[in-house]
């Protein structure tokens, strides 16, 4: 009975990742090698670790984002439930002056977020892409009106030392956050019955409903861990800045966090992905950003640079052969 | 030398490893239907997709006519004559007859279409095929046999001359089945010759002049099936298949039933199925069957929770109960291994082993995580059970043969130790060998006291396993018929709406 074959592990690591980032390697083994000739100081590690903080915003976002888009759906109201749940933190802080309070504060508002985007999706059979559609205007608008078109500030003098601390004098906090929120992240999608339904659902439904998978479960939860994600998010940049603007705050986020997903391999017709390609899409996109400003691209010209090169690397990335 | 319309000589291909096709030779004469027959893996797809032009073969010569041709992609193939109608039909639903017919290569005169002489090719071909089908109608409100019409009439409107036919007859009802055939001998008449891929021995028989049969790469033996002085026999033909005989044991065997364990009361769901009333015992092999629109699979998925307000009662154990979700199902000790394996039961992205416990993950989750040894181990152990034949089990779970996928299925289902489980065309694209296998195990779940629905569109699958059969005719029971008076003949009666005696 207890006879278990050794299991071979088909195809090392490395060479899945070689193989799924061979564009994106190219491209920025090309940018390096011209930023070295320009002579400029991308090698710190100085510069690296403002990469990181720069982009550990977006990369919070794009691991929630990794998991709706596995599941086959997708969330472009991130952007505006950042400056949603921003508000309702600094309000709660401002009231009630106690950090705790206003993070616990967000947590339930973006937790309410996701289940109602999720309960729309999944009971109502709604289009993720019009619900969040909707969801996006819905919450940028009313911060809009409410914050009348500005921004609050916090009045906590300790709130900011969330985000500008140092861990060992040397690494930002955002990073740390960011890679506890990978790490958390990855447990989750390879190793609890939740992930491995998400992957489940999204590469078929029909099969997954019919082996007694919770599948409407299944999506209002990947909503519910979308929109914790922004609140996390929305907690590392608010204090980042002190205060959160309706207007400028979070623009784009939903585009940069799809783009970091998709660039790490996740399919948009759902069933692949993973966190670790997450991780290397937010890098590999924030160390092109960085490295646009050291050659010193113009910079209303950066988007259209990034743009090229993420329809490119995807184009250029291996397929599913069906 | 005698003219043949296809010769494809010392064909040989491998995809790396061992050779796929070994030094295969096969021919076509004008206005011939070979058969090419062999289990999954023997090499047949590989064959007609060197044909078709979607592979390459390392060494070999294909002529055409007598002359030499080379073929390197799909539309040379098409340029020389060369169609497939596939399994999965490629008409596009919301089009109109003529429409498909020539989607992609629509005529024009002056820059705007020209709808009239379309339409009036189309039923030009439609006549050559004698076939009545109006080139306005919509496909999708056309049966699946006026689908793969539509598709034939395609191809003969690219004038081909080779047309293969990969497994035709799975999703067709015999009705159905037999026009096809007459479209097919049409065809012969128009010295269309065709290439027929099936598991369905029978049918081969039935409609084809000759057969081609592939084991491991190679040609095992060919031959015309009404060879004047020697027929060859079903038997013959799988004995070559497999390799050994297959049809000589028989696998039913009597067993003791136990207390009713499935009650149903006038059951019914709008536009499917009417009053259903019947009882299973534990441990008996009920069959299911009927023709296209009979409704057993939607009252199999109502079993299973998938329509949760149907009307009428369900006893199960005994006991009142409202199956309304497939969680349900699985919590009361129901499992459901559903038709078209593809669409419905293979989660495509995910290994073997995350197929295989995606039904009972949460036996295998303690505290936060999922136990992966313990996961592993029970697969492992449940898969060599099934005598599942796998490389890795986290391998995907596509590289599989169909026999093997319909293993894993059944295996998900096993783990979680059901009384009854509900089988709806189990041996669908599944070869000769392991349909014989898939009987067996049937057998021996019942011999465990597992109750088992068999839902299946072949009679001959009933007559070998069943204890008892209903036969449904547009969504009501028609029929019940005990082992004694299982017979084609009187499933074909009651399946077409008849009564017996």
């Amino acid at each position: 009975m207890k006879q278990v074959k050794p299991l071979p592990i088909s195809k090392s690591t490395v060479t899945k990742i070689l193989d799924r980032y061979s564009a994106l390697i190219v491209t920025l083994v090309i940018i390096i090698i011209a930023t070295m000739v320009k002579g400029t100081d991308f090698l710190s590690v100085q510069n690296f670790m403002n990469i990181l903080r720069n982009n550990s915003v977006i990369g919070i976002i794009a691991l929630g984002m990794t998991f709706v888009i596995i599941s086959g759906g997708i969330d472009l109201s991130v952007g505006s439930v950042l400056v949603a749940s921003g508000a309702v933190i600094i309000m709660t802080m401002n009231a009630t002056g106690s950090i705790l309070l206003s993070i616990l504060a967000g947590l339930i508002f973006g937790i309410l977020v996701g289940l109602i985007n999720g309960l729309i999706i999944a009971k109502g059979n709604v289009p993720a892409f019009i619900v969040t559609l909707g969801a996006m205007n819905i919450y940028r608008s009313v911060c809009q009106h409410f914050m009348k078109g500005g921004g609050f500030t916090s009045t906590s003098p300790t709130y900011k030392d969330i985000s500008n601390g140092y861990l060992f004098d040397v690494i930002p906090l955002p990073i740390i956050y960011f890679l506890v929120c990978c790490i958390v992240m990855h447990l989750i999608s390879k190793h609890t019955r939740f992930g491995r339904h998400v992957y489940a659902v999204g590469s078929n439904e029909k099969a997954a409903k019919l082996s007694a998978v919770n599948v409407d479960r299944v999506k209002i939860l990947t909503y519910v861990t979308m929109a914790v994600c922004v609140v996390i998010a929305a907690i590392v940049e608010t204090s980042r800045m002190n205060s959160i603007n309706a207007t400028s705050s979070g623009h784009f986020y939903e585009l940069d966090a799809i783009a970091a997903a998709v660039v790490g391999g996740t399919s948009m017709a759902g069933g692949r992905g993973s966190i670790s390609g997450t991780f290397f899409g937010v890098l590999i996109l924030g160390i092109m950003n960085n490295m646009m400003v050291l050659i010193g691209v113009p910079p209303f010209l950066v988007g259209a640079v990034k743009g090229t090169i993420v329809v490119l690397a995807v184009l250029l990335q291996k397929r599913e052969k069906d | 030398m005698s003219k043949r319309l296809l010769e494809m000589n010392h064909i040989s291909k491998s995809f790396g490893g061992p050779l796929v096709l070994n030094n295969v030779n096969f021919t076509l004469e004008y206005g011939e239907i070979r058969a090419l027959l062999g289990e999954n893996g023997a090499g047949k797809s590989t064959l007609m997709n060197i044909l078709g032009g979607v592979v390459n073969a390392n060494s070999g010569s294909i002529q055409i006519d007598g002359s030499p041709i080379k073929i390197n992609n799909p539309s040379d193939a098409q340029k020389h004559g060369i169609a497939f109608v596939h399994q999965e039909l490629n008409v596009v639903n919301d089009l109109k007859v003529y429409e498909n017919l020539f989607l992609g290569r629509e005529l024009r005169k002056n820059g705007i279409l020209d709808t009239k002489t379309m339409k009036q090719m189309t039923k030009d071909v439609l006549d050559r095929m004698n076939v009545h089908l109006n080139p306005d109608d919509e496909v999708r409100t056309l049966d699946t046999s006026y689908k793969q019409v539509v598709e034939i009439a395609k191809a003969l409107l690219q004038n081909a001359k080779i047309i293969i036919f990969d497994e035709p007859t799975t999703s067709l009802t015999n009705v159905e089945i037999e026009k096809l055939f007459g479209t097919m001998l049409a065809l012969k008449k128009l010295n269309v010759s065709m290439i027929f891929i099936s598991h369905k021995l029978k049918e081969v028989i039935e409609i084809c002049d000759s057969y081609t049969i592939l084991r491991d790469g190679i040609v095992v033996t060919e031959g015309k099936i009404q060879g004047g002085e020697s027929k060859v026999t079903i038997e013959d033909l799988a004995r070559h298949m497999v390799g050994k005989d297959v049809f000589s044991h028989t696998v039913y065997y009597e067993r003791e039933f136990g207390q009713p364990i499935l009650e149903v009361d006038s059951l019914s769901f709008p536009h499917h199925f009417t009053n259903l009333n019947f009882s299973i015992r534990k441990g008996e092999i009920v069959g299911f069957t009927g023709l296209l629109g009979d409704g057993r699979s939607e009252m199999a998925q109502c079993l299973f929770g998938c329509y949760r307000h149907y009307t009428g009662d369900i006893l199960f154990k005994g006991q009142k109960t409202l199956i309304n979700s497939p969680m349900k199902a699985l919590k009361l000790g129901i499992g459901y291994v559903p038709r078209n394996r593809k669409e419905n039961a293979i989660i495509r992205h995910l290994t073997i082993k995350d197929n295989f416990s995606i039904v009972m993950l949460k036996k295998f989750v303690k505290g936060l995580f999922i136990k992966g040894r313990e996961e592993r181990e029970a697969c492992v152990c449940r898969l060599q059970q099934l005598n599942t034949k796998i490389g890795s089990i986290n391998d995907l779970i596509t590289s599989l043969s169909g026999g093997n996928q319909q293993k894993v299925v059944l295996s998900k289902w096993l783990e979680s130790n059901p009384d009854l489980l509900i089988f709806d065309n189990p041996t669908q694209g599944v070869d000769v060998g392991a349909k014989n296998e898939i009987y067996s195990i049937i057998m021996e779940l019942s011999r465990q006291g597992i109750t088992i629905m068999l839902l299946s569109n072949e009679a001959q699958e009933l007559i070998r396993i069943c204890d008892r059969a209903y036969v449904m005719y547009h969504g009501v029971i028609q029929g019940e018929l005990g082992r004694s008076e299982m017979t084609e003949e009187a499933i074909m009666v009651l399946a077409t709406g008849g009564t017996l005696n």
